[in-house]
């Protein structure tokens, strides 16, 4: 569409924007689902998301968006203006996922970069019968069947500055009307109405005229005030209104388009001569002009969009002091939480994080600088500024870090709307308990684990919790329950999926295995429950003998492993026949930093994560097991784990032989275990995991390297790959 | 900017036959030269960390600035006995694209201006080793000097070697 003049800063803010919106609005509606209505607050905070979509995508001319958005807008101004009794709330609630659905793939496409071609006008009028069903309740009342603005005619108009045009004047239009007229209110509207005509762009206030009853008293009290934008001279203007019956007096001002927008603005502000200010649905806050040239466009459209902002942040002060205090439990603090985020590119992160790496190493070396070892030195006071200097820098590390971990809140909240969706398709009756989003996760890990998660609920709700008919035959009293759990657990974060529902088969799964001929040699009584569960996980294998639209093809599983391996983590299946199951994604608090142990051999160190460190131990010479073939074994408090001499291994030179002498290191890596023997322990420090370049291949048993505190690079073993 | 620009454009359009830099080192006794638009800096070599099971050439790899890059000791990239490290040995620092990889050469010489027309090709017969006449795409003459001129993605890149690998 508009594709020159909008700068991709302005692009990157909408798409940002509308995205929080959105999300937004779907964690209303999923609050509100249970409750079966919105209170004033939602009503309030989705017409104003709305309203902002609308705004903002008409900005950036994506029109589809901007006539959808802003027909839900209608739908909410009804709801909020004329409070209509026993709206049908599900039906209301599948409309605005619908939208969100509509605008999130608009907005996929809008990143990709191709064109908005999303056709809403089914949506669009399925939302004006809904509009029509819930206003036709509320006509009984009495009150003249509000019609909140003609909607197809917004279809040609693009929202545009009111100085972009050359040739229009800007009025401002004083009508007072006699103090015996009747629905003063109306009358105001039929004169707005007759100057629709020549408008390119129009406000009034007060400007609830035809939803408020009220408002006629306002408009006899203080007049009914105008803002005009047109090419028409004041003669003209002066016809049209004299059209409607009852006017007492009519002032026409010319003004510049400043005054105009100071009108606007406070046509916006709660001071206001109606009180509470609510604007109409067309014609606030942005400004209309029907068919504008694109080159203004280009012109304005920045200031516009910074204007737009002004008034998004203005509009809300009268909002809020408007909204009553919500009749139902939601905490009052919780609108206070509001937090306050730039959006930083990753690439800037990352540099900084590289140079504190850099300022961490900078200091060792200072610190420790051989010039310093100047025998009969006093250093009393060096040392007391090197010891603040080391405080700053650790606590700049702790930031860094600090910064790159999100609460799993959002990736909870989705989860929240997946369980909705597929529930209701399904006809199952399932409530989802969350718990612990508020744990921390790097970033990085966010995005690998939002996925899987993903298919593990969707297992879950699919074939994990059987159909209501079949719980109650079952004699399953409960509701059918999935719980999302988060946890931190010694360095890893824990992320639980469990459900009530009917668990894994063992028969079914080994019945299966057997048939796809992964048992081998094995009898079936012969593999664990670990084991068999672990079956679930291959490739291509789903015992579920049909196949949904969610699960059952047997892709799934296996690529969930994968992700969850993809940043260090595994996934662990508990299941109990009948009562449910739970799989726990056991994933490291960060992907970039780990606690390693170092260690040398022949004079090249060598790091390994911590946590798969079981032991260290030194051994004397009968402990070691040599077979004819040369493998080696060491005993241990009556285990045998198989040996690997790294310098052996390596090949390096000048290594300790001697078993004795160097240190035997216990790793383990998913049950299993290694004991492999280097030169000597150097110590324990928190690594930062580079990808060693590219330039080398890959060497077996080494996943990256890492700085330690000298500077020099040390390689990191990767016991799961020294075990393949 | 945009002037700038132009600037260096009609200079390149101007002087076709503009002389290009070269920056020289010494190893093994010859006297060889890198294009300077590939070379990112010259650092000393301190410490480094060898990697198991890789080329003889791939000395390892040191830290530049909180960047692992890994290390070449040109010497041994071109069959030759390697020399004990010393004050001397210097590491050039060359990008080819995204590619950073440090070179261990026996010294710095300088940098020098050679016009493309005085780059002959290399000469079939001298006591180069066949593996170092492999990377060297010509011969500039600078007075009296001769240096042997590097295609530096030869270098790091065998085309010979990468395809017996591939054929592995």
């Amino acid at each position: 569409m508009g594709d020159d003049m909008i700068t991709d800063g302005m692009l990157d803010m909408f798409i940002f924007e509308t995205e929080q919106g959105l999300e937004n609005l779907e964690n209303i509606c999923l609050e509100s689902k249970d409750v079966g209505e919105f209170d004033d607050d939602h009503v309030n905070e989705i017409f104003r998301i709305m309203h902002t979509i609308k705004g903002a995508s008409a900005v950036m001319m994506y029109q589809n968006i901007t006539t959808l958005s802003h027909k839900l807008e209608d739908v909410f101004y009804f709801i909020r203006e004329s409070k209509p009794e026993k709206i049908p709330h599900a039906e209301l609630l599948d409309y605005i996922f619908e939208v969100s659905d509509f605008i999130t793939g608009e907005l996929e496409k809008i990143k990709e970069g191709s064109e908005t071609d999303g056709n809403a006008d089914d949506l669009i009028e399925q939302l004006d019968k809904y509009l029509k069903k819930i206003q036709g309740g509320k006509a009984k009342a009495g009150e003249k069947p509000a019609a909140p603005a003609p909607a197809p005619q917004e279809k040609q108009r693009y929202y545009i500055a009111p100085v972009a045009s050359d040739d229009s004047k800007f009025y401002l239009i004083y009508i007072t009307y006699a103090n015996d007229t009747d629905m003063a209110n109306i009358k105001a509207y039929i004169a707005v109405n007759a100057l629709k005509g020549i408008a390119e762009d129009i406000l009034f206030t007060p400007s609830d005229i035809i939803s408020n009853p009220d408002s006629a008293n306002v408009v006899l009290e203080f007049g009914f005030r105008i803002a005009l934008q047109t090419v028409e001279d004041a003669n003209h203007i002066m016809e049209l209104v004299n059209a409607s019956a009852g006017i007492e007096n009519v002032e026409i001002h010319e003004c510049t388009s400043d005054d105009f927008i100071a009108f606007c603005m406070e046509a916006q502000s709660p001071v206001s001569s109606a009180g509470e200010v609510l604007t109409a649905p067309v014609e606030q806050p942005t400004i209309l002009v029907k068919d504008q040239k694109p080159q203004a466009i280009a012109l304005t459209n920045e200031e516009e969009a910074q204007k737009s902002n002004e008034k998004a942040s203005e509009e809300k002060q009268p909002e809020k002091p408007a909204s009553k205090p919500a009749a139902k439990k939601k905490p009052a603090a919780k609108k206070g939480e509001t937090q306050s985020f730039i959006s930083v590119n990753i690439k800037k992160m990352d540099l900084l994080m590289d140079l504190i790496g850099e300022l961490v190493i900078a200091e060792a070396v200072v610190l420790q600088n051989p010039d310093l070892k100047v025998p009969g030195l006093d250093l009393t006071n060096f040392q007391k500024s090197a010891a603040q200097l080391s405080k700053i820098t650790s606590e700049l590390q702790d930031a860094i870090m600090a910064m790159r971990m999100m609460p799993l809140k959002n990736t909870f909240q989705k989860m929240n709307r997946i369980v909705y969706d597929t529930s209701k398709k399904l006809g199952k009756d399932i409530e989802l308990e969350v718990i612990g989003e508020d744990t921390e996760v790097d970033k990085n890990i966010i995005e690998h684990i939002s996925d899987p998660l993903m298919h593990l609920i969707r297992n879950s709700v699919d074939h994990g919790i059987e159909s209501n008919e079949k719980r109650a035959e079952l004699g399953k009293l409960e509701k059918g329950k999935i719980t999302l759990e988060a946890k931190n657990e010694g360095g890893q974060v824990w992320i639980s999926v469990s459900d009530n529902g009917k668990g894994l088969r063992k028969a079914d799964i080994l019945e299966k295995a057997k048939a796809n001929g992964l048992l081998g040699n094995r009898s079936e009584k012969d593999f664990t429950e670990k084991e068999i569960f672990n079956f679930i996980t291959l490739p291509g294998f789903s015992t579920k003998k049909q196949v949904t639209e969610y699960s059952g093809r047997g892709v799934g599983m296996d690529v969930v492993v994968k992700n969850i391996q993809d940043v260090g983590g595994v996934l662990d299946i508990e299941s109990e026949e009948g009562a449910g199951s739970t799989m726990t994604m056991k994933i490291p608090l960060t992907l970039a930093i780990s606690d390693g142990m170092i260690f040398s051999v022949s004079g090249t160190s060598f790091v390994t994560a911590t946590n798969s460190v079981k032991e260290f131990i030194r051994v004397s010479s009968k402990q070691l097991i040599v077979e004819p073939d040369g493998e080696e074994y060491v005993m241990i408090r009556e285990e045998c784990y198989p040996l690997i001499r790294l310098n052996r291994y390596y090949h390096l030179k000048n290594g300790k032989e001697n078993i004795e002498e160097g240190i035997v290191i216990i790793l383990s890596h998913e049950e299993r275990q290694i004991a492999i023997f280097a030169d000597e322990l150097i110590g324990e420090q928190e690594i930062v995991v580079k990808p060693i370049p590219a330039y080398i291949k890959k060497v077996k048993g080494i996943s990256g390297c890492t700085q330690l505190g000298d500077g020099s690079i040390s390689l990191i073993l990767d016991t799961g790959d020294l075990l393949k | 900017m945009e002037e700038e620009k132009v600037q260096v454009l009609n200079d390149e359009n101007e002087q076709p036959e503009q002389k290009q830099q070269y920056m020289t080192f010494r190893c093994c006794d010859e006297i060889y030269g890198l294009s300077l638009e590939n070379v990112n800096e010259i650092i000393g070599l301190g410490q480094y960390t060898s990697i198991p099971e890789t080329e003889d050439y791939i000395m390892g790899l040191i830290n530049l600035r909180g960047k692992v890059i890994p290390i070449v000791d040109v010497r041994i990239r071109f069959g030759k006995e390697p020399l004990e490290y010393n004050d001397r040995t210097s590491v050039i620092v060359i990008q080819l694209q995204d590619e950073v990889v440090g070179l261990i050469v026996d010294g710095i010489e300088g940098v020098v201006n050679i016009a493309r027309d005085e780059i002959l090709p290399p000469p079939s017969v001298s006591n180069l080793t066949a593996q170092a006449r492999k990377y060297v795409f010509g011969i500039g003459r600078e007075g009296e000097e001769v240096k042997l001129l590097l295609d530096p993605y030869k270098l790091l890149h065998d085309p010979q070697e990468e395809q017996e690998q591939a054929a592995e």
